[in-house]
């Protein structure tokens, strides 16, 4: 049964609508966000204070919680990339409600996971050495370096990224302007670069738009790629393997789309926007989080068999702490939730529904949370010389910012659907939107 | 008088090694290597460049210990090297991977891929219980929290016995400088020299029959031969 | 002094034939603009604006790439880089670089080529733009004094609503 479509005045108001005002609710969990981010930016000052050895990492396991949320949250980056660039590209009309969502997604979580670098850095008061600027001591970065692909990968994937969500919202706020007042007013008159909405103005933006999209995929790919080669380049047992930098992409695309349904819910609950983001939509960020659940499932698997198969000692070593010793309970309760619970719930057409994808993907976040943390810790608590392995407990300056890092996340989030309309005003077409 | 060139080795006897590690406390000594509490060494933060691994072997009775002194390799192709974003780790003309404190961030990307764990990293500003501060040696420099150290072949022995030799006109023999370990070791196991002088006592232990190189397969091209008897 | 001519449609079609009926009374299509709140789709032919983005993102990355190989190569030998054997300047391993740089200039090209063509910071303020209506398609003509009956009487033929002379907004 088709609904009757929805008149652009009743979309003008509901996508605007959050936008007036904050209510108690908001205002209080925001505090509280707030509160738990402060409370890890205190946490990094007092780890830049007395010492990184206020985290629990040690020799041999260098790397630990840090790099951890580094690779996630550069992982979670990726929802737009899948929704924006991939759908854009194939013309899928079901994904504009979508993509703006995806975009600041992508641009919040590369700002955060950008921030990562600098926190597990050892004299991070001196983090600007890796930048090549002219300096009387005639030193320059190593460009050889993955770190330093890092740098430069990150950088224009943010650049690329803040763009590509900028762009769209001009005519929005060009349209926001003409009612609002204040401040609110002046920012997005400025943000709208004077704006007016002709032929001219749309085809240069739609062109923009659709190069933007292949570059960023581009740019996405390779971004993912190389932080996988922080890993890949390093000859540790386990971590020397060909297949990671497609592995890393197919799980970020994976977690980012899990990422933005849990997103997408709480967006469609909190702001009532059940009319926009309907079944439908859900239903094909569901069948898209399957299909990657499978291709996670293929890319493990293959992984692992490889190595089994091999049967080099070394490698043997962390293969058996992953799969049956120290890391076992942490490996298949990753297996559970991106692969088990994703297959039941989504595979299954009678049970996929908002609440189960949304069930899915909470499930499977932490999953690729343990995947990233199954990936480091194993391989470097198990070095080549078995004399000097070493177990890694993460301390509470490193929980701290972790989970400060999810509350920035949401704050941050929370701050940009209150200024602007989450759901594209001019991509949305009101005659259509039912049929999705 | 033209430069000599050389190309820092190390020997190291198996068959001679007891496991007392002296070498450990003398490295200590001279190096002015942090002093770990029982905390901190319990959570693997304890600091030292040349360490004694322990391996067992057998069943009782017949149980073997076999002791395996493992410094820094001094690697020529050292996969510590490409991987530091800002170049403080790099290749001296005389084969030493050197660390240069003042450089270093504090990624720790090399730590992760020295396949021998032979980097070490300061969690903290160095304290030491009194009155060890008083101990150190004033040719080399304290590391401050923040930065990754190793083993340096004491540089400053090489450097020191450089300058000794140029002093008087000399060239350096072999025998002239000794690293600290190297030393201080009861056993008289471990031999260090000039890889590129065929007459030095460690290039003849290197072409001995016993000689073997530890992960010699990975292609770091270590300079630390290890002898011991083939089973 | 140019005028310009304001006509509002709710039917692109409409708006097109009238676009068809200006030109071929001898208006150019800078003499026209079509405003809206979203993206109006003619028919190839109607209202074609000519863009050279793609080609200008392509030579962008292209020089973007010369530019940053050129920056390594020259600043990693001019700052006598102690590489201890390794090579001064190795392209594979620096590859991720210069992909990255490239994509970036793509990437600012693109933006920058934005603003250009839209004619968003260009904008004459003498200029009047109509404000725009949800769901209407507003066409403005540009014409010379004399033309302003006819071309009012094309876009009423049409079916234009509320055809006027735009003032500029005070």
């Amino acid at each position: 049964m088709v609904p009757p479509t929805i008149s652009s005045q009743q979309v003008r108001e509901d996508l605007w609508r959050p936008l007036a005002g904050a209510s108690r609710r908001y205002t209080l969990i925001l505090s509280l966000l707030c509160a738990v981010t402060f409370w890890g930016v205190l946490a990094w000052g007092y780890q830049i204070r007395v010492g990184i050895g206020v985290a629990g990492i040690r020799r041999p396991v260098f790397w630990g919680f840090y790099l951890v949320d580094f690779v996630f949250w550069i992982g979670i980056s990726h929802a737009g990339t899948l929704i924006s660039a991939i759908l854009r590209l194939t013309d899928a009309g079901w994904r504009k409600p979508v993509t703006r969502a995806a975009e600041a997604i992508t641009t919040f979580a590369l700002m955060i996971g950008g921030l990562f670098p600098l926190i597990h850095l050892g004299r991070v008061w001196l983090f600007y050495w890796l930048f090549p600027y002219p300096n009387s001591r005639l030193l320059w970065p190593n460009f050889r370096s993955p770190l330093m692909w890092d740098v430069v990968a990150i950088s224009t994937y943010l650049t690329g990224s803040l763009i590509f969500l900028y762009l769209p919202m001009i005519p929005d706020v060009a349209q926001l302007a003409q009612f609002a007042k204040g401040w609110r007013l002046r920012l997005y008159k400025w943000m709208a670069l004077g704006w007016s909405g002709s032929d001219r103005e749309w085809h240069a933006l739609e062109r923009a738009m659709k190069l933007m999209a292949g570059i960023i995929l581009a740019v996405a790919v390779s971004v993912h790629s190389v932080v996988a080669w922080d890993f890949a380049m390093a000859i540790a047992p386990m971590w020397h393997s060909t297949i990671f930098a497609p592995y890393f992409v197919v799980g970020a695309i994976f977690s980012g789309l899990a990422g933005l349904i849990v997103a997408l819910n709480i967006i469609r609950k909190t702001m009532h926007l059940e009319r926009y983001l309907t079944p439908h939509h859900f239903g094909n960020l569901a069948k898209l989080l399957l299909l990657m659940s499978l291709f996670w499932l293929y890319f493990t698997f293959a992984e692992h068999l490889t190595v089994w198969y091999g049967n080099e000692p070394k490698e043997m070593n962390v293969f058996g702490a992953r799969v049956r010793g120290h890391f076992a309970p942490e490996f298949w309760v990753m297996v559970f939730v991106n692969f088990v619970v994703p297959f039941i719930l989504l595979g299954i057409k009678k049970l996929r529904s908002i609440t189960t994808a949304t069930i899915a993907s909470v499930g499977v976040l932490l999953g690729m949370w343990l995947e990233r943390y199954l990936i480091i810790i194993p391989t470097l608590s198990l070095p080549r010389l078995s004399a000097a392995a070493g177990k890694y407990s993460p301390s509470w300056v490193e929980i701290s910012i972790t989970v400060a890092t999810f509350a920035a996340m949401a704050a941050l989030y929370m701050v940009f659907s209150k200024l602007f309309p989450i759901v594209s005003l001019w991509e949305f077409e009101p005659h259509e939107q039912e049929e999705g | 008088m033209s430069e000599q060139k050389h190309s820092w080795g190390m020997a190291i006897d198996l068959d001679r090694c007891t496991g007392c590690q002296a070498c450990v406390a003398a490295c200590h000594a001279e190096n002015n290597l942090s002093v770990s509490d029982a905390q901190s060494a319990a959570k693997g933060r304890a600091v030292h460049w040349i360490r004694v691994d322990r391996y067992y072997e057998g069943e009782f009775p017949d149980v073997r210990v076999k002791y395996r002194p493992v410094l820094c390799q001094q690697c020529d192709e050292a996969p510590c090297e490409p991987v530091c974003p800002v170049y403080a780790t790099y290749h001296n003309d005389e084969g030493l991977n050197v660390q240069v404190y003042n450089r270093c961030v504090g990624t720790r990307y090399c730590g992760n891929n020295c396949p021998y764990s032979v980097r070490f990293f300061n969690w903290f500003d160095p304290v030491w219980a009194e009155p060890l501060q008083l101990q150190h040696n004033p040719d080399v420099s304290i590391r401050e929290g923040g930065v990754m150290e190793k083993c340096t072949f004491c540089i400053q022995r090489i450097s020191r016995a450089k300058d000794d030799a140029r002093t008087e006109g000399r060239a350096l023999k072999d025998g002239d400088v000794q690293t600290a370990c190297v030393q201080s070791c009861p056993a008289e196991a471990m031999v260090f020299g000039d890889l590129s002088d065929p007459e030095s006592r460690v290039s003849q232990m290197a072409k001995s029959g016993r000689a073997t190189q530890l992960l010699g397969e990975l292609g770091t091209k270590p300079k630390v031969f290890y002898l011991e008897r083939a089973k | 002094m140019n005028l310009y001519l304001t006509g509002t449609f709710t039917d692109k079609k409409a708006a097109a034939e009238a676009i068809k009926q200006l030109k071929a009374d001898g208006y150019t299509a800078n003499d026209l603009a079509v405003f809206s709140d979203e993206p109006v789709e003619f028919p190839r032919g109607v209202l074609d604006r000519s863009s050279h983005m793609s080609l200008a993102v392509v030579l962008g990355a292209i020089v973007s790439f010369f530019l940053v190989v050129g920056f390594v190569y020259y600043t990693q030998h001019d700052y006598r880089l102690v590489t201890g054997g390794m090579p001064i300047f190795s392209f594979w391993p620096t590859g991720v670089v210069f992909y990255e740089i490239t994509m970036l200039g793509s990437v600012l090209t693109t933006t920058g080529w934005f603003v250009w063509e839209s004619g968003l910071l260009r904008r004459n303020e003498n200029v009047p733009i109509p404000p725009i209506e949800p769901e209407m398609i507003c066409l403005r003509v540009r014409c010379a004094p004399e033309q302003f009956v006819s071309a009012t009487a094309i876009l009423e033929k049409a079916g234009a609503k509320n055809v006027a002379k735009l003032e500029k907004a005070a």
